[in-house]
C-alpha cells in the first residue's frame, strides 16, 4: 500500500493531538508494530512541542519511505522561528529541562533511527527524522 | 517532612488526573486521551515519579474502572485499551532510559581514554625521562674526565642526586600505571602502591587482603585508582597516622574498604561525598559504570572510610547482554 504526505500545522496543543493521530495511524498503515507506534508518536509529541514552546507555529510532515529493502516513516518539522543558536548545545543532554531528563530533542533523536537538524538563528529550523521498520 | 507532604499531595492530583484520563480514553477519548497520557507521563517523569509507582498507580485505577463497569465485553476491552494508555504513560521514561544507557557507555569509554592516557604519560616518564637521563650520565662522565681531584667528590655528588632523580621517576611511573596490575593482579599492584607511599609518606598502612585468582581487567583497574585515590587522600588531606586496607570476597562481589585514621571532613548532605575533592566523585562514576556500588563515611576527627562493592559474574560481557 502507498502512503502518501500529509502536513499538519502547529499552533496549539489540540494540533499536536492530531499531529500525534495521524502519524500514529501513518505508522499502523506502513506496518509499524503498536510498540513502534507509540514511539513514533512520542517523537511527533517532542517536536511539536518544541514548535510550540520556541516558534509558537510551524508544520509537521508524515511521510511514508521506501527505500531497497525496508519502509519506514519520516517526519519532518520545521517553523520559522527563532532558531538555534547552538545546534550542538541544544542536543546534549542537560541543556534544557526537558533535556536534563533525556527528553526534548536528544530524546528524538535516540528513538528515532535518522536524525537531522538545519537551523540558523533568526530563520527558522527544520529536524528530520526517519523510522525504519524492524 | 515539609517537601514529604508536598509530593503527596502532587502524587493524590496526579493519581486523580491519572483515573480520569484513563476513564476518558475508555470511554473513546482517542489521541486527545493518549495525548493526555503522554503528558501525564512527562509530568511523572519531572517529578521522580518512580516507574514502579506509575505501575501500581495505573494498576489500581484500573482496578477501580474494571469494578465500575458492568457491561461483560466493555469490562473484556478494558484490558487492552488499559495497556495501550500505560504504553503512551511510559514512553518518556524509555526516552530517558535510553539516555541513560547512552550516558554509561559514554562513561566507559571516557574511563578507557583516560587509562590509556595514564599508560601513555607512564611510559613518557619511564622510557624517554629515563633515556635522557642516560645522556646526561654520558655527558657528565665526558667532563669529568679532565677534572681535577678537588672536584671529584662534588661530582660524586651530582651523579647521586641523578640516580635519586631516575630511582623516583621509575617509581612514580610504576605506580601510575604499574606493570604488575597486568602482570600479576590488583593486590600486588596495591601492596607496590602502598609501599612506595608509606616510605614517602612515613605512613603504617595495613593491609588485610585474601584474594583468590584474576578478576577482569576493568575491575581490577577501579579498584587499584579507588585504593590509589583514597591512599592520596589520607596523605594529602587527612594527615592520617595509619591507613587499613582490607579487601575479601562475598559470593559473587569484590569489596575493598580503605579507612584512615586522619582528619576527617564534614559529609554534604545526602550527597556521601566531601565538599571538595573531584577524585571521590570520579570514582564513584567509575564504580557505577561497571554496576557496583562505592560509600564514604566520614566526619570530623573520626578519619574516613572509603568502600566499594563490585559485582564480579559477567562485569563487562553480562551488563552487554541484558543491555541488548
Amino acid at each position: 500500500m502507498s502512503v502518501g504526505e500529509i502536513r499538519v500545522e502547529i499552533n496549539s496543543d489540540q494540533d499536536i493531538v492530531i499531529a500525534r493521530q495521524k502519524g500514529r495511524v501513518m505508522a499502523g498503515e506502513l506496518g509499524f508494530s503498536s510498540g513502534d507506534a507509540t514511539l513514533i508518536a512520542t517523537a511527533i509529541s517532542e517536536l511539536a512541542r518544541n514548535i510550540v514552546s520556541y516558534a509558537r507555529t510551524g508544520q509537521i510532515k508524515l511521510k511514508g519511505i521506501h527505500g531497497s529493502s525496508r519502509s519506514g516513516i519520516l517526519v519532518i518539522a520545521s517553523d520559522d522561528g527563532p532558531g538555534i543558536i547552538d545546534i550542538r548545545q541544544a542536543l546534549r543532554d542537560g541543556f534544557s529541562t526537558s533535556g536534563s531528563l533525556g527528553l526534548g530533542l536528544p530524546g528524538v533523536r535516540r528513538l528515532m533511527d535518522e536524525f537531522e537538524i538545519n537551523s540558523q538563528p533568526g530563520k527558522g529550523t527544520m529536524v528530520a527524522v526517519k523510522k525504519w521498520r524492524q | 517532612m515539609k517537601t514529604a507532604t508536598r509530593r503527596k499531595g502532587k502524587l493524590e492530583n496526579f493519581e486523580e488526573e491519572y483515573r480520569s484520563a484513563l476513564r476518558e480514553y475508555a470511554a473513546g477519548g482517542g489521541e486527545v486521551a493518549l495525548g493526555h497520557a503522554y503528558e501525564l507521563g512527562r509530568r511523572a517523569l519531572a517529578e521522580q515519579l518512580s516507574v514502579v509507582e506509575l505501575a501500581s498507580l495505573h494498576h489500581h485505577a484500573l482496578i477501580d474502572l474494571v469494578r465500575a463497569t458492568e457491561d461483560k465485553q466493555q469490562k473484556e476491552g478494558l484490558l487492552g485499551i488499559s495497556a495501550e494508555f500505560l504504553a503512551e504513560c511510559v514512553s518518556p521514561y524509555e526516552m530517558a532510559h535510553r539516555g541513560f544507557q547512552d550516558a554509561v557507555k559514554a562513561l566507559r569509554q571516557l574511563n578507557e581514554t583516560l587509562e590509556e592516557e595514564i599508560k601513555r604519560i607512564a611510559y613518557a616518564v619511564h622510557d624517554e625521562a629515563g633515556q635522557l637521563l642516560v645522556a646526561v650520565h654520558l655527558a657528565l662522565a665526558d667532563v669529568a674526565l679532565g677534572m681535577p681531584e678537588a672536584q671529584q667528590a662534588q661530582f660524586t655528588r651530582i651523579k647521586e642526586l641523578l640516580n635519586e632523580v631516575e630511582k623516583h621517576l621509575r617509581r612514580y611511573s610504576h605506580e601510575l600505571r604499574p606493570t604488575i596490575l597486568d602482570d600479576l593482579g590488583w593486590i600486588p599492584a596495591v601492596r607496590f602502591l602502598a609501599d612506595g607511599i608509606s616510605k614517602r609518606a612515613n605512613l603504617p598502612i595495613h593491609i588485610d587482603a585474601t584474594v583468590s585468582g584474576r578478576l577482569p581487567t576493568t575491575t581490577e583497574t577501579t579498584l587499584y585508582r579507588i585504593v590509589q585515590e583514597a591512599l592520596t587522600n589520607a596523605v594529602k588531606h587527612a594527615k592520617a597516622s595509619n591507613v587499613w586496607i582490607r579487601a575479601w570476597r562475598e559470593d559473587f562481589t569484590q569489596c575493598c574498604s580503605i579507612r584512615d585514621d586522619g582528619a576527617g571532613f564534614k559529609m554534604r548532605h545526602g550527597q556521601g561525598t566531601p565538599r571538595k575533592g573531584l577524585g571521590l566523585v570520579a570514582m564513584r562514576e567509575r564504580v557505577s559504570a561497571i554496576g557496583g556500588t562505592m560509600r564514604i563515611e566520614s566526619s570530623p576527627g573520626h578519619g574516613t572510610e572509603v568502600s566499594v562493592r563490585l559485582p564480579l559474574e559477567g562485569n563487562d560481557a553480562n551488563t552487554n547482554r541484558t543491555r541488548g
